[in-house]
């Protein structure tokens, strides 16, 4: 049976809006710290972020299988085969990338911008919320961009996901299959319909971010 | 009352070498302390470590008696810090001087109260609900100033406050932020490397070359009697040469005479400061140090001699502000310099 392409699609931005959702609030908690603390080893885990950007999707897919398998570590889960694994295989497609930019765009606000907000009687939480509100718009960029990533792979999703009709079929998986039976046809629909979930949603945040840009120019 | 600041035995060091070393430094209450020095000397360290924005490597600074190390939230918000930069955040005028009111907890319509009277206080009211990075330099250093003076701190340390101003900016700033404190007993901690201001503004004057103290004093002090050669240059003595007293007291630059003698003094080296105006510049042949005019330009109310002293070593550089209406040597002429003893200080040399 073939599901119906609005279920598809509700499955695709569910997965990866959680996704998503999930990275950034660990990444940008994450690449803040490692923007602005002074600790021995901060490189090695900076290399590390970096790295997981360049991982295949495919590699972190085998990963989160290996893990979630019936008989691996996290197997008593029952998370494999299910659109929860499929969550947890793209908050780590995601992360490094929202981790990463959260980190750029930190170290790109003036170095003394933390002991400016300390000396004006921010206390440390007062610090960072001021500092994600100067860099609101890189860090946009950053969950846009970890949005794209999670919605556009189809490694980890066939791995994690089986590509199951009704359970864990995505927008992605569902192409490469039809284009498997040589329905192209079908497969440029379900394409079209990606791209324009993807636009309505970046769109969406771009707007957030291009008013937020106008306005710290006026 | 405003608070006092201790700095005790403090060491700060960048990749191996000292850059500062401050050995005792007292702030007393309600005092306006101006730290001077060239660039490079140290100033803004030292004023990074009274704000607790860094730590020294070695010793204590305390305000009150507490270390600034221990200073608690509450206590830390007694201390305002005016940036070189001003560091505005992305927000309106208004929001960026009620933000740290907001973290105090100040109620908000007390908070909006306070940061419009900080506002115009500088000025800068007609502002408010302006964005604040589109300001200009020096409306975003007032919006800077303001935001530091609306939470009516004991101590207020600012960097160069009024620095990428021009002169007459400069003034109006300065005019507004003596009004600005007037009324308030604050005790102000500001650097600068402009010895006029300095002497205008300060009770006390610290100059720092170096990264070490080379002498704190009342402005008058350090004007008149600058502990050293370089300090002498920091408060801006146009001619430093080095020099020997005599037994009888006459000072010698070169074996030259200058018309400077000291009794304070015993005989040994020492160092002659003296203001351009300072320099009596007579024909040749009359008892004095030889020079030659480099060149004449005019200047502001004066004329600006430069000269070249001939010393045994060398040539020495020497500036002479002559009257607007006195004669002028001609360029290549050869003259005889002396120093008029109001507008010269002699220092002990090395």
């Amino acid at each position: 049976m073939v599901d119906p392409v609005y279920e598809v699609l509700a499955r695709s931005a569910l997965v990866s809006l959680t996704a998503s959702l999930v990275a950034a609030t660990i990444g940008i908690p994450l690449g803040t710290w490692l923007a602005l603390a002074r600790i021995p080893g901060r490189g090695f885990v900076t290399a590390l972020v970096n790295t997981g950007m360049a991982v295949p999707t495919v590699v972190v897919g085998l990963f989160v299988a290996l893990l979630l398998w019936r008989s691996g570590p996290l197997g008593d889960l029952g998370l494999i085969y299910t659109v929860r694994g499929m969550v947890i295989a793209q908050i780590l497609i995601a992360l490094p990338l929202i981790t990463s930019i959260t980190m750029a765009a930190v170290q790109l606000l003036p170095p003394e911008l933390p002991g400016h907000l300390r000396s004006l009687g921010a206390n440390r939480w007062q610090v960072v919320a001021r500092i994600w509100v100067e860099a609101r718009l890189p860090l946009l960029a950053a969950a846009m961009a970890g949005f794209g990533h999670a919605i556009s792979e189809v490694g980890s999703a066939t791995i994690v996901g089986g590509n199951i009709h009704g359970h864990t079929q995505v927008m992605t998986t569902a192409i490469v299959e039809n284009v498997g039976r040589g329905e192209f046809g079908v497969a440029l629909v379900y394409g079209g319909v990606l791209l324009s979930l993807a636009f309505v949603v970046n769109g969406l945040l771009a707007s957030v971010q291009q008013r937020g840009g106008a306005w710290a120019r006026r | 009352m405003g608070a006092a600041l201790t700095v005790r035995d403090v060491r700060v060091a960048r990749g191996g070498r000292e850059v500062l070393v401050v050995d005792h430094l007292d702030v007393k209450p309600s005092e306006h302390l101006f730290v001077l020095g060239p660039n490079g000397a140290g100033k803004t360290t030292l004023l990074r470590l009274l704000a607790a924005v860094t730590r020294p490597d070695r010793g204590e600074v305390e305000v009150d008696g507490v270390p600034v190390r221990r200073l608690g939230l509450a206590e830390r918000r007694r201390v305002g810090y005016v940036t070189q930069r001003p560091a505005l955040l992305g927000t309106t005028v208004l929001s960026n001087v009620e933000l740290p009111l907001r973290w105090r907890k100040v109620p908000r319509a007390r908070r909006r109260t306070m940061a419009l009277g900080a506002l115009e206080r500088l000025q800068v009211a007609h502002l408010a609900e302006r964005p604040a990075l589109a300001l200009s330099g020096g409306e975003q250093q007032r919006v800077n100033l303001a935001r530091s003076l609306a939470c009516d701190p004991d101590l207020l340390l600012l960097d160069e406050p009024a620095a990428g101003l021009d002169t007459e900016a400069r003034a109006i700033f300065f005019a507004d932020l003596e009004r600005a404190l007037a009324d308030r007993a604050v005790t102000t901690v500001q650097v600068t490397h402009r010895p006029e201001e300095a002497l205008r503004h300060a009770d006390r004057v610290v100059v720092l070359v170096d990264g070490a103290v080379r002498q704190v004093g009342t402005p008058e002090m350090i004007n008149r009697m600058p502990a050293d050669a370089a300090v002498a240059t920091v408060v801006g003595y146009d001619n430093v040469l080095t020099a020997r007293i005599t037994p009888d007291g006459a000072v010698l630059v070169g074996e030259w005479p200058t018309g400077l003698a000291t009794d304070g003094l015993g005989p040994g080296p020492a160092v002659v400061a003296a203001f351009a105006n300072a320099v009596q510049v007579g024909p040749s042949g009359r008892e004095g140090l030889p020079a030659v005019v480099r060149g004449v330009s005019p200047g502001r109310g004066h004329r600006v001699v430069l000269l070249d002293g001939r010393l045994p070593g060398g040539l020495v550089p020497l500036v002479a502000h002559l009257g607007i209406d006195a004669p002028a040597p001609a360029p290549g002429e050869a003259v005889s310099v002396r120093f008029d003893d109001a507008l010269s200080a002699i220092l002990r040399g090395r």
